[in-house]
């Protein structure tokens, strides 16, 4: 099976800090891969260089066998990488429905002319978008929220549910979740977990970021584990638990000698 | 028809190319570009259509859409360097740009005229008039002097074209590409990864808001028939940008609003002579203080909608 994502020897500095070093891997077509390490691990630094808000000063990232890294990040999202973000980054002044519409972007086309002029084919598209867009709310859960009400007015877990559904419109078949259940109580946690593995089922591709263990090790097909930047771990959850580096990682060394 | 006072007619002519201005400056400010080189692009325009007007002797429209379109096309060049600058830096690089321009019109003295500036610019009132007179229709059949006719033709032109540019970007801030812009404004990189080609949304949204301070310049130039480089001082674009201030930048109707109250204001208030400018001022630092988002913003809009639900579902 050809991989959907491939890192090779990705490395990124910023100055003199290296964030990142030699991170090779692959995922899967269909499958959940979380990657999870300590705060500061460099994470999110990789979903910035696989997205291409930052680029890497070492290595390649491959997207469906061609090499993306040079791209645009609206270039990237249009290929079919989408991701949300650890803080959450919505258009807070936009309304629900907009926030979803600016996702669909790069699935549309209507320009300035046959904007302004309202073409048989905008009104058309417009409508699509309208439609996928209520959609899209529904598949998160947001059906009751009022589409027309500000962003930054829903509650914090729906601003979460709501960024899922801005990605998904762009109709990624990579979709990078920066935690997405961060701040949120176990219900919340449960909602979104069910949510994800739906979007799994619908044949999306999912790289997850997250803290909180009993919903990667429940979530996620396979695990890869981050420590300053580098690698340490990768394989199937059951086998991540027993991992001697990643107990080290998370919980600092046992006895032995101090030179980890 | 004598409660057309030639005066009043001017001043409302002004309040419309000054709405125009203040369109311009609201395109890039939707895409969170901060740009004082409307005044610039406005001489731009103003300059290309006097100068095809008075020395090809060109059709006026046809002179308008040029001088509009090499306003435009300046702003691209000026705004793909400018990407590169953000916030308070956007304004300085853009205001040295139009005091570059001012100084090219000062010193090009064998094209320009120099700070004498170009003079006897065909006027739009009066050449539609002299048309009218060959086609055999005199004003005084409408009980109209000839001034009353010239000052309300071009209050009509002026009217119809700002109608048409603030119909244009109302219609475009519903749209696919509205959506881009105001994402722009409120988060560059969300916008971009959401799939948002952000470089050329910043552009096009700069060379359109030079566009149409091209247009208001060449429509400035064939209202007064004088136009000089003192016309498009640090002093406008400060104007320009304090109409999107005053009157509100989160909606186009801010600054048509900003323009038109701040246009009128010290003609309203010539009865306290040199105090009024006091009272402009006084206005400004109040607003800064009790409404700093300006006149006009979302909830007062939506206000209005829900007291007159507008058409759309």
């Amino acid at each position: 099976m050809s991989p959907l994502l491939s890192l090779d020897r990705i490395g990124k500095a910023f100055g003199g800090l290296t964030a990142l070093t030699g991170i090779t891997f692959r995922v899967n077509p269909g499958e959940i891969l979380g990657v999870i390490g300590p705060n500061g691990a460099g994470k999110t630094t990789l979903f910035n260089v696989i997205t291409a808000l930052v680029h890497a000063t070492e290595g390649e990232v491959y997207f469906d066998g061609e090499a993306i890294g040079g791209l645009a990040p609206h270039a990237v999202t249009r290929r079919g990488i989408s991701r949300t973000f650890q803080n959450i980054r919505l258009f807070p002044t936009m309304s629900v429905e907009e926030n979803v519409m600016v996702g669909r972007h790069c699935r549309s086309g209507a320009g300035v002319w046959r904007g302004v002029l309202r073409t048989r084919g905008q009104r058309e598209e417009e409508r699509a978008i309208r439609d996928k867009t209520r959609e899209l709310l529904d598949r998160v859960g947001l059906a009751g929220a009022d589409p027309l009400q500000e962003a930054e007015s829903l509650p914090y877990g729906h601003q979460r549910r709501l960024e899922i559904a801005r990605a998904l419109a762009a109709e990624p078949r990579l979709l990078l979740l920066d935690e997405p259940v961060a701040g949120m109580n176990e219900t919340e946690t449960q909602e979104v977990f069910r949510l994800i593995k739906r979007v799994q089922s619908l044949g999306v591709t999912i790289l997850l970021i997250e803290h909180d263990m009993s919903l990667v090790m429940k979530a996620c097909d396979r695990l890869v584990v981050f420590n300053f930047g580098r690698k340490i771990a990768e394989g199937t959850p059951g086998t991540i638990r027993d991992d001697p580096q990643v107990i080290e990682a998370y919980l600092g060394a046992g006895e032995g000698p101090e030179d980890a | 028809m004598e409660g057309l006072n030639p005066y009043h007619l001017q001043v409302a002519s002004f309040i419309l190319i000054n709405v125009i201005l203040g369109v311009s400056i609201y395109v890039t400010l939707s895409t969170g570009q901060l740009s004082l080189g409307n005044a610039g692009f406005m001489s731009i325009g103003a300059y290309t259509a006097a100068l095809l007007a008075t020395r090809c002797d060109l059709p006026i429209p046809l002179g308008i859409v040029l001088g509009s379109l090499l306003a435009g096309a300046a702003g691209v060049l000026v705004g793909i360097p400018s990407l590169r600058l953000s916030g308070v830096y956007l304004a300085i690089a853009t205001l040295g740009f139009g005091e570059v321009i001012r100084a090219v019109a000062i010193n090009w003295e064998s094209l320009t005229g120099g700070a004498v500036g170009i003079a006897a610019i065909p006027q739009m009132g009066r050449v539609l008039l002299s048309m009218a007179r060959e086609l055999g229709f005199p004003p005084d059949r409408l009980g109209m002097r000839p001034n009353q006719v010239v000052s309300l033709l071009v209050f009509l032109i002026l009217l119809a074209v700002t109608a048409l540019v603030v119909a244009f970007f109302l219609r475009l801030g519903r749209t696919r590409v509205g959506r881009a812009y105001e994402a722009i404004r409120l988060d560059e990189r969300a916008a971009a990864a959401a799939g948002i080609p952000v470089t050329y949304y910043k552009v096009l949204a700069f060379s359109q808001g030079a566009m149409i301070s091209g247009l208001a310049g060449a429509l400035f130039a064939h209202s007064t028939s004088f136009i000089s480089p003192g016309d498009f001082t640090y002093h406008r674009a400060v104007e320009i940008l304090v109409f999107a201030v005053f009157g509100g930048s989160g909606h186009l109707l801010g600054p048509v609003f900003g323009a038109s109250f701040l246009t009128l204001l010290p003609e309203a208030l010539r009865a306290i002579s040199h105090y009024r400018y006091i009272l402009y001022g006084l206005l400004l630092v109040l607003m800064m203080i009790y409404r700093p988002q300006g006149v006009v913003d979302k909830p007062l809009l939506r206000r209005f909608r829900e007291v007159r639900p507008s058409e759309d579902p």
